[in-house]
């Protein structure tokens, strides 16, 4: 069981490596350090701020934001905070941006596709999205927390399926990066 | 090519990692503009102008407080370094503005394979994040921006990085302040 499950592990750390095609997210966070994350147990959707605007794709799409809403709504939930309309100490803030990047073919030509002449490296287009979630202290309005996820989002605006597993996988990756809160989900 | 092992794969990881490492430090590259007939040894105190509501390109930065405050503080600690006082707004000598901003760019200079950069199979064009810090010091009394110092460089990986974003803010500030004309 041991050397078979290293030998997995081993496998997909080398697909991740080695794959370009695969959808990679990148998740990651900012936080105050100084903060003991145990006094919050409230918290509630504040209000949106002005900058910067999501993209309209996905502003305009409710599937899109009954998703990310419903699943951060459940990850904080399982990590022993309570949605409170009102006065509630910490809110949460989100926005989803969408933009044209570049990359150069992963295809390496030393895997023998084509020889170096007839094939020049080929610039790719394609689009990233990123999803920022923001915890604010109610009290110091002050940011407290920022998570982001950021992916390959094609795939995800022309499927719903998609959409929904990329934002929970999303959602969940980020809340992971949160300091230890109130309760210990069992 | 060789079949991808996971030794080679970890080889591959660590000598990627260090190359990285060693062009993400060395490619940080200040300037800086003065406006001729401007005589530094009169400014002394200081204070922030409003704060920038431009978008900075990157999603992660914008409205980032962990950013702001790291980027204000160093700013304040160069200054104070450089004898000039914080003082109320309508006092300052100068006002201070920063502004951040992060953009895709495409290197192709390791194109040329005729200098044998590189070997012909890994020979592309080199895609990274450039990030770039401007700091502004403007004269309240005229209105006028008297010295702009900038600093960039790649940002690949910096940003997902509290600590490696703090750090990479502190060695920009700190160059790009260095730039400024002394008061002796």
């Amino acid at each position: 069981m041991k050397p078979f499950l290293l030998k997995m592990t081993t496998g997909a750390i080398a697909i991740l490596i080695a794959g370009g095609c695969a959808a990679r997210m990148s998740v990651s966070s900012h936080v105050d350090r100084n903060l003991d994350f145990s006094q919050y147990r409230t918290f509630d959707w504040g209000p949106a701020d002005a900058l910067p605007t999501g993209d309209p794709r996905l502003d305009r799409d409710p599937d899109f934001n009954d998703h990310i809403q419903g699943a951060v709504e459940r990850g904080l939930a399982a990590r022993g905070l309570e949605l409170a309309s009102g006065r509630a100490d910490l809110l949460i803030h989100y926005h989803a941006v969408i933009s044209d990047r570049v990359d150069v073919n992963r295809f390496d030509r030393g895997f023998g596709y084509c020889g170096a002449a007839d094939c020049p490296p080929q610039p790719i287009r394609y689009e990233a999205g990123t999803l920022v979630l923001d915890l604010i202290d109610s009290r110091t309005n002050k940011l407290v927390w920022r998570g982001w996820a950021q992916n390959r989002v094609e795939d995800m605006l022309q499927n719903k399926d998609t959409m929904v597993k990329v934002i929970d996988q999303a959602v969940e990756e980020m809340l992971r990066q949160l300091p230890r809160m109130r309760r210990v989900p069992a | 090519m060789a079949p991808l092992t996971p030794r080679r794969a970890v080889v591959s990881l660590i000598a990627a990692g260090s190359l990285w490492l060693t062009a993400s430090c060395a490619t940080l590259t200040v300037n800086s503009y003065a406006a001729r007939g401007s005589d530094f040894r009169h400014y002394r105190t200081y204070n922030w102008s409003p704060p920038d509501t431009r978008p900075t390109g990157d999603p992660r930065l914008d409205n980032n407080r962990f950013f702001d405050e790291r980027v204000r503080s160093r700013v304040e600690k160069e200054l104070e370094r450089r004898g000039f006082t914080k003082t109320p707004p309508q006092q300052a000598d100068v006002l201070v503005h920063y502004h951040a901003n992060v953009s895709q760019e495409i290197d192709i200079r390791d194109l040329d394979s005729s200098r044998s950069y590189c070997a012909d199979y890994d020979c592309r064009p080199f895609v990274y994040d450039k990030g770039t810090l401007f700091v502004d010091l403007v004269e309240p009394r005229t209105n006028r921006l008297i010295w702009r110092g900038w600093a960039e460089g790649s940002v690949d990986g910096v940003i997902d990085n509290q600590d490696w974003m703090e750090s990479r803010i502190d060695e920009a500030v700190a160059k790009l302040l260095a730039r400024l004309p002394g008061r002796l």
